[in-house]
């Protein structure tokens, strides 16, 4: 919860981790470049006094987990990715198994998200029915850059993609985050392209796509597709982490979204544990639009607007009420501080 | 930047045309000189063959674009009068071995990366350059707007009624006074791009276009530019987050060993 001239901002973070890229478990030289190019990210944007020794950034574990996100972090909630990077980690760098390590002993704190990869074709649909079955899946990260087996890469247009979106959507899963960003081995096309966010959000409509990174390389591309389709949405992790060091490209990027899919359908992101809730909610709160900004694009990122993206946003894609679930936190273990 | 580059040149040497070239360089997805955005390490010449170190942001730079600036850098340097061999390395890249190969000897990305897709690098290098060149319209509408144009006149304006003078934009219509104002580099980058489109460059094309060279109405100017804006913003702000993760790789490499442990910094953007 954030506290700001006697109102609670309740935080749904949108975007974090629960990784493990402990050199043991790196399986090959990717494994390692993996995490450094993560902690590149996290070095050069973060504020100095928030900058980990790069071992704990290898594996942080679940109490520095809990204490930077619900502790010190201002967060109420937040949403488990899973990202599993089986050719570059032995045990996957954040499987949903591994996530639901934390969500089991935490179970309102977070939000589980599940994912498939449609090159398991036929086969890998049962072990998806299984995930949801066994898992309390209420979301799904997908990840189109990963490699598989020579494969670099895959679309959410491809006609297994759709495959599993239908059965996603059977097994009444409703939001799908996809990554698009900063990504792995781009083929000679361009791996970045969000093109085929349109194609999947026109043809599920009942489907809400959550585009991480606000497709940050492509961010154009991505500001003329939410603006047309009701169902995309901004994730913003990574555009966040600009307010510290380049608040003038973050204000930038704010103008434009809201210029081209308003204050609605932009969700926080902190994408920890590459960026740290505390000190991105201390700046974002603190962060005004400059005036040149606000006249020339007709936007405000007002109080009000903040709130939305904070967690009202997000709260509303998840079906989450928020009054009833700030009353079920205050009971938990976390906040009464065992 | 440019000054920065350690250069290791024969005695009475002439580095002009080597630095030149290079900073015809773009890295394409910014649309940005590699040499104004600190990609160029190091540049050595022993008698006939340049050698010249990228560094990019990070190991997992796209392999695509990092083959494209590499093969671009050779290319140019083989224009330099006397380099008749250019050996391009990429550092610490996750590719760096397979790019160096190809582009050291010449041969396409297609080959070096067979099954990495059917595209053609050309297709991926039109679709930057196209933005490339809405970023830069952008830019220049900017200025015009602030040297008092209004829609209607920006609209009408031909290419033979737009001059620079020094570092300044005059603008000359029939029965008007000229106008003076905004960065003449500005109108230089737009026009230069416009021609590598191969977009009509005559005196009586109008100034302001679309990417299909069609003239923009001042009834649409609006929403063009808003557009263009947006992809503009885009383009700077990746290139800063480049710098920015660029930044830290000087920072240790100027230090002692060890882990980035300093933090974020303010470089300018």
């Amino acid at each position: 919860m954030y506290h700001h001239d006697g109102h609670d901002l309740f935080v749904i973070d949108g975007h974090m981790h629960f990784w493990d890229a402990n050199p043991e478990n790196w399986k090959n030289k990717y494994g390692e470049s993996w995490i450094k190019c993560f902690y590149a990210y996290h070095s050069s944007l973060s504020p100095a006094d928030a900058v980990w020794p790069f071992d704990k950034f290898c594996r942080y574990g679940e109490e520095a987990l809990v204490d930077d996100l619900f502790r010190i972090g201002y967060v109420d909630m937040s949403i488990l990715n899973s990202t599993y990077l089986y050719e570059f980690y032995k045990n996957g760098f954040n499987s949903h198994a591994q996530n639901n390590v934390v969500k089991a002993k935490y179970p309102d704190r977070f939000l589980l998200c599940g994912s498939f990869d449609p090159r398991e074709e036929e086969s890998g649909l049962d072990a998806f029915r299984r995930m949801v079955a066994e898992y309390p899946v209420s979301g799904l990260k997908l990840y189109t850059a990963e490699w598989r087996n020579g494969s670099r890469g895959w679309r959410l247009n491809d006609p297994w993609t759709y495959k599993y979106l239908t059965l996603a959507q059977e097994l009444g899963i409703k939001n799908i985050h996809v990554h698009k960003g900063p990504t792995v081995y781009p083929l000679s096309a361009d791996a970045f392209d969000v093109h085929d966010v349109d194609y999947a959000a026109t043809d599920f409509p009942e489907l809400n796509f959550i585009v991480e990174h606000v497709g940050l390389p492509r961010l154009d591309d991505f500001c003329w597709i939410a603006a047309q389709e009701s169902n995309v949405y901004a994730g913003l992790s990574v555009a966040m982490a600009f307010v510290h060091l380049r608040p003038r490209y973050f204000g930038e990027i704010m103008a434009n979204l809201l210029f081209w899919l308003g204050p609605d359908k932009l969700l926080f992101g902190s994408d920890y544990a590459i960026w740290s809730p505390k000190w991105l909610i201390e700046k974002f709160m603190a962060f005004e639009l400059p005036e040149d900004l606000k006249q020339e694009y007709h936007v405000d990122l007002t109080f009000k607007t903040k709130r939305k993206i904070l967690g009202e946003n997000t709260a509303r894609l998840y079906g989450i009420d928020i009054a009833a679930q700030k009353a079920k936190l205050s009971q938990d273990g976390i906040s009464v501080g065992h | 930047m440019r000054d920065n580059v350690p250069c290791e040149f024969p005695a009475g040497y002439d580095d002009t045309a080597i630095l030149e070239r290079l900073a015809q360089v773009l890295d394409p997805e910014l649309d940005e000189s590699i040499l104004d955005l600190g990609f160029v390490r190091s540049v050595q010449l022993r008698p006939g063959h340049a050698s010249v170190v990228v560094q990019l942001p990070t190991s997992w730079c796209a392999v695509n674009f990092a083959y494209m600036m590499a093969d671009d850098v050779r290319r140019a340097l083989l224009t330099v009068e006397g380099v008749r061999q250019v050996t391009v390395s990429l550092g610490d890249h996750c590719a760096a071995a397979e790019i160096e190969a190809a582009v050291n000897d010449g041969r396409p990305f297609a080959e070096a990366f067979p099954g990495e897709g059917a595209g053609s690098l050309a297709a991926l290098r039109l679709t930057f350059q196209r933005k490339g060149f809405l970023g830069r319209q952008e830019r220049l509408l900017r200025e015009l707007r602030e040297a008092g144009c209004s829609p209607a006149v920006i609209c009408a304006l031909r290419l033979g009624e737009v001059s620079v003078r020094d570092d300044t934009i005059v603008i000359r219509q029939p029965g008007c006074a000229p106008v003076e104002g905004g960065s003449a580099e500005v109108l230089q980058r737009y026009l230069e791009r416009r021609a590598e489109l191969a977009l009509d460059c005559s005196p009586a094309a109008a100034l302001i276009v679309d990417l299909q060279g069609e003239q923009v109405s001042a009834e649409l100017l609006l929403a063009h530019y808003e557009a263009a804006r947006t992809v503009r913003v885009a383009m700077e702000a990746n290139g800063s987050f480049c710098r920015a993760l660029l930044s830290l790789q000087r920072l240790d490499a100027a230090g002692p060993s060890g882990n980035t442990n300093t933090g974020g910094r303010d470089v300018p953007s």
